[in-house]
C-alpha cells in the first residue's frame, strides 16, 4: 500500500545497494530523523530528559550487544560490565584532566581491550558455557569496582562525573545531553546499517551460521570473533561513558550490576536478534514499558477508585509487563523487530498476499 | 479540568466566606519514590504506611500550620532510571522534599538534586557523609549515619569492659558490598586507638551463605560480634551462631534486625541478642497510639495494622516526625509560599526535637545536617526489645574526621 515497488529500477550497482530502496522507508526515515532533532522543542521537557535520553542511550547499548549477539551469534552475559569499565575509564580520565572527547574514546578503547581478553575465551568455548564466561566478566568487574577503592572512589563507591564539556563549550542542558546521546546512537545506528551489506557484516554472519563452514569458505572466524568482540565493547564502553555524562552524572557499581546485563540482553531478545529496529523497539519496550504500566495501572485505579494499596500498585505493572513479554514471544518468537517486519511484508505486497505464499 | 476548576472555586469561595488570611490550602506534598517491587520490600511499605499514617494524623489536627500534608508513593523498583524519572516527575508537580530509601538511587538522584536545589530526605540511610551541611546544602541525613552507629557500638563495648578497650576482641560480620563495608574505617580507627583486637569477617552476597565466615569468627573467638547485614541475612546468622556455639548475646546487629527476622529466628533463640538502634521500639509510644486510635480503630489506617508493631514503622515515623517539623519551622518562621530553600531553613532550625521521645534529641545546623548522630543499644528479652543503655555518641571527633574526609572528596570530584 505505502511501500509501493513499482517505477523503482535498479540501473546501477550503488541503486541496487542503496540503504532503503523504497521511497516510504526513506521518507519515514526522513520524518523520525527530523522528529528526534526537533525533539526538544516537541516534547516536554520530562518526556525529553526522562523517556526519550535514557531510551536512545539503552538502544544505542542494545545495538552494541546485537552486533555480538545477533550478527556474530556469540553469547554475551556482560554487557553492562564492558559499559562500565567505559564509564569508569571515561569518567576517571575526565577528571584527570583529559578533554571529554579524547577521554571518551579512551574509555572505549579500554572496554574494547578488557572485552579483547575475555573473549579469548569464546574461541575455546561455545553457547551456554560461553554465556557463562561471559557471566564471569560480569562478576569479576563487579568485584573489582567494589573493591578497589580508587576505581570506585571511596567507601561511598560513588564517582561524580566533572561537568561536560564538548570542544571547549560547556554542557549543561537537557537539550545538550539530548544530543549528545542522540549523535552517538545515529552514529551507531549508521555503522549497523551498514555492517549489514559490508563485507564484515557478512562474514559475521557466516561465522554466526556455523564457525567451521565459514573456515570451509576462506572466512577467518578465530579473526572475526575477536573484531565482534572488540568493535561490540568499543560500542558498549562508549555507550557507558554517555550514559553516565548526559544521564546520571555519577557513576555507581549498581548502574552496571549484573541485573542490568540481564535487562539490555532483554532488549535485544525482545526487539529481535540482528534486527536493527527490533533494538530501538526492544529498548523502549524493556525499559520504558515498566514505568509507563506502573503509570497506567495507578491512574487506572485512581479512575475507577478501586483504592489499590501502594503495594499492589507496584507489583502489579510487573505482573502485566511480565505477561506482555511472554505474550509478544508467544505471537513471534523473532521479536519486536520480526513483528514490524511481518507488517511490512503484508504492505509490501498489498493486495496480493497471495504471493507471500 | 472542570473538577479542577470547580475545585478551585469552590476553594476560593470557602476561603472568602471565612475569610480567613490568605493561607493558600495548597498541600505540602512530600514524595516518596520508594522501592516496592524488588530489593528494599523488607522495609518500604512499613514506612510508607508510617509516613502516611503520620500525615493523616496530622490533617486531622489541621496539618503544619493549617496546611494539609500530601505523601505521593511512586515504585521505583531499586532501579536508578526509574528512581530519576520519578524524582524529575514529582519534581514537577511541586515535590520539594524527597524521600528515595534506596541506595542505588539516592546515590543517582543526588547530581541532580544538588544541581536543582530540592531536599533530599535520607534518614538511617544512604551516604554518610551527607551530614556535612556545608558541601551538602540540599541533603538531610537527620538522625544517627552507620559511622555513628558502629562508634557507639563500640563505645557501649568499652563500658562494658570497664572503660577499656584493650585486648578486647572484637569481630566485625558485614555483607562483603558498599554498605557493609561502609564501617570499616571507623571501627579500624577505634581499634587502632584503643588497642582492640579487630578481625573482619566478610560474606558474599546475597548472605545466604556465611557458613565458612562464622567458622572462622568461632576460631577468632571474639567477644564481642558486630555485624552489619539486613532482612534474612539476620536468620541466615542466628542459625550459624547456633552451629558454631556462639553466644547470641556477644551479637551488636545494625538497626535494620526487625520483627519479622526475629519471629523467623524464633523468639527464644534471639534471646539476649543486641542492636543498635536509632529510634524508640515497639508500639507503645504516644504517637503511634495516637494513630492506633484515631485511623486504625476508625478503619482509616493506610495499610494492615500488624505493620504497626514493626520496627521500620517505628523508623517511617522518626523520618516524617522530623521533617514535618523542620517544615512548620519553615512555615512559621519564612512564611508561605514554601519554597525548598525555606525549607532547607526551617529544617536547619530544628532545636533539641525529640518526636515525644521517638528519636535521640537532635538539632540541625547549617554545618550538621545529621543532628548529634546519638542511638542506643538494645537487647532482646525473648518478647520485646528492651534498650540497655540511654541515647549516647561516642568517638565523635572519630565520626567527624571520616566524614569531612569523605565530603572533601566529595566536593574535589565534584569540581
Amino acid at each position: 500500500m505505502f511501500l509501493r515497488q513499482s517505477g523503482i529500477h535498479h540501473a546501477s550497482y550503488s541503486a541496487d545497494r542503496a540503504l532503503f530502496p523504497i521511497p516510504f522507508d526513506r521518507w519515514a526515515v526522513a520524518v523520525l530523523l527530523a522528529f528526534g532533532l526537533a525533539a526538544p522543542w516537541l516534547v516536554s521537557s520530562l518526556t525529553l530528559s526522562t523517556y526519550l535520553l535514557p531510551w536512545i542511550v539503552w538502544t544505542t547499548a542494545a545495538l552494541g550487544l546485537n552486533l555480538i549477539l545477533g550478527w556474530a551469534g556469540q553469547f554475551h552475559f556482560g554487557y553492562a560490565a564492558i559499559m562500565g569499565i567505559g564509564a569508569y575509564a571515561t569518567v576517571h580520565g575526565t577528571r584527570h584532566g583529559i578533554p571529554f572527547e579524547i577521554a571518551i574514546v579512551l574509555g572505549g578503547l579500554t572496554a574494547a581491550a578488557i572485552g579483547v581478553v575475555f573473549s579469548f575465551t569464546a574461541l575455546r568455548v561455545k553457547g551456554l558455557y560461553l554465556a557463562l564466561s561471559t557471566l564471569a566478566l560480569q562478576f569479576c568487574m563487579d568485584w573489582v569496582i567494589s573493591h578497589v577503592p580508587a576505581i570506585s572512589g571511596g567507601t561511598q563507591a560513588t564517582l561524580q562525573a566533572p561537568p561536560l564539556k564538548i570542544l571547549g563549550q560547556g554542557v549543561s542542558s537537557e537539550t545538550g545531553y539530548y544530543y549528545l546521546a542522540l549523535a552517538w546512537c545515529l552514529l551507531v545506528t549508521v555503522f549497523m546499517l551498514n555492517l549489514k551489506r559490508s563485507s564484515l557484516g557478512r562474514a559475521l554472519v557466516a561465522v554466526r551460521e556455523k564457525d567451521f563452514a565459514a573456515a570451509v569458505i576462506g572466512v577467518n572466524s578465530f579473526y572475526y570473533k575477536l573484531v565482534a568482540f572488540a568493535t561490540s565493547s568499543f560500542i558498549g564502553g562508549v555507550t557507558g561513558a554517555v550514559l553516565i555524562f548526559s544521564f546520571y552524572h555519577a557513576v555507581t557499581p549498581e548502574q552496571f550490576a549484573v541485573n542490568v546485563s540481564i535487562e539490555v540482553l532483554a532488549m535485544v531478545i525482545v526487539g529481535g536478534l540482528a534486527s536493527i529496529i527490533g533494538s530501538f523497539f526492544g529498548a523502549a519496550f524493556i525499559l520504558l514499558m515498566p514505568g509507563l504500566m506502573n503509570a497506567l495501572i495507578t491512574w487506572v485505579s485512581a479512575r475507577l477508585g478501586l483504592g489499590l494499596s501502594v503495594e499492589t500498585l507496584a507489583h502489579l505493572p510487573h505482573a502485566v509487563y511480565g505477561a506482555l513479554i511472554i505474550a509478544f514471544l508467544l505471537v513471534e518468537p523473532m521479536g519486536l523487530g520480526k513483528l514490524y517486519n511481518n507488517v511490512r511484508n503484508y504492505l509490501l505486497v498489498w493486495p496480493f498476499g497471495y504471493t507471500r505464499k | 479540568m472542570k473538577t479542577k476548576l470547580f475545585s478551585a472555586a469552590a476553594g476560593l469561595g470557602l476561603a472568602l466566606a471565612a475569610a480567613a488570611p490568605a493561607t493558600a490550602q495548597t498541600p505540602i506534598k512530600f514524595g516518596l519514590c520508594y522501592d516496592l517491587s524488588k530489593a528494599y520490600t523488607f522495609i518500604t511499605p512499613q514506612v510508607s504506611q508510617a509516613a502516611r499514617d503520620l500525615a493523616a494524623l496530622m490533617n486531622l489536627k489541621g496539618g503544619i500550620e493549617g496546611n494539609p500534608i500530601e505523601i505521593v508513593v511512586q515504585d521505583h523498583g531499586n532501579e536508578p532510571q526509574r528512581g530519576i524519572e520519578c524524582y524529575e516527575k514529582l519534581k514537577r508537580e511541586g515535590v520539594m522534599v524527597f524521600d528515595m530509601l534506596s541506595t542505588p538511587v539516592s546515590r543517582a538522584v543526588l547530581p541532580r538534586v544538588m544541581k536543582d536545589g530540592n531536599i533530599l530526605a535520607q534518614s538511617f540511610v544512604g551516604r554518610g557523609d551527607a551530614v556535612d551541611g556545608d558541601v551538602f546544602k540540599w541533603v538531610f541525613p537527620i538522625g544517627p549515619t552507620y559511622w555513628g552507629q558502629a562508634a557507639n557500638n563500640m563505645q557501649y563495648i568499652k563500658t562494658r569492659h570497664n572503660n577499656s578497650l584493650k585486648g578486647v576482641k572484637v569481630a566485625f560480620m558485614y555483607i562483603d558490598y558498599p554498605f557493609g563495608q561502609e564501617p570499616i574505617g571507623v571501627l579500624k580507627t577505634i581499634a587502632q586507638r584503643e588497642g582492640a583486637d579487630l578481625q573482619l569477617f566478610p560474606f558474599p552476597l546475597p548472605g545466604n551463605d556465611q557458613a565458612s565466615a562464622w567458622t572462622q569468627v568461632r576460631r577468632f573467638n571474639p567477644d564481642w560480634i558486630i555485624m552489619w547485614a539486613f532482612s534474612n541475612m539476620h536468620v541466615v546468622a542466628s542459625r550459624e551462631i547456633k552451629r558454631n556455639g556462639i553466644s547470641p548475646e556477644k551479637l551488636i546487629v545494625v538497626n535494620w534486625i526487625n520483627e519479622t527476622d526475629i519471629a523467623n529466628i524464633g523468639p527464644e533463640a534471639a534471646k539476649g541478642m543486641k542492636r543498635g538502634v536509632n529510634v524508640f521500639s515497639g508500639p507503645n509510644h504516644p504517637i503511634i497510639q495516637q494513630i492506633l486510635k484515631e485511623l486504625y480503630d476508625k478503619n482509616k489506617g493506610a495499610g494492615d495494622r500488624k505493620f504497626t508493631n514493626d520496627t521500620y514503622y517505628n523508623n517511617g515515623i522518626a523520618i516524617y516526625s522530623s521533617l514535618f517539623e523542620g517544615v512548620r519551622l519553615a512555615i512559621r518562621n519564612e512564611k508561605l509560599p514554601l519554597t525548598p530553600d525555606k525549607i532547607r531553613k526551617g529544617l536547619e532550625s530544628i532545636t533539641n526535637f525529640n518526636a515525644n521521645g521517638m528519636i535521640a534529641p537532635v538539632t540541625v545546623t547549617a554545618k550538621d545536617h545529621g543532628g548529634g548522630g546519638k542511638t542506643r543499644i538494645e537487647m532482646w528479652d525473648g518478647a520485646k526489645w528492651v534498650p540497655q543503655t540511654d541515647w549516647f555518641a561516642g568517638y565523635l571527633d572519630i565520626v567527624n574526621e571520616v566524614v569531612k574526609e569523605q565530603s572533601a572528596e566529595f566536593l574535589k570530584s565534584n569540581k
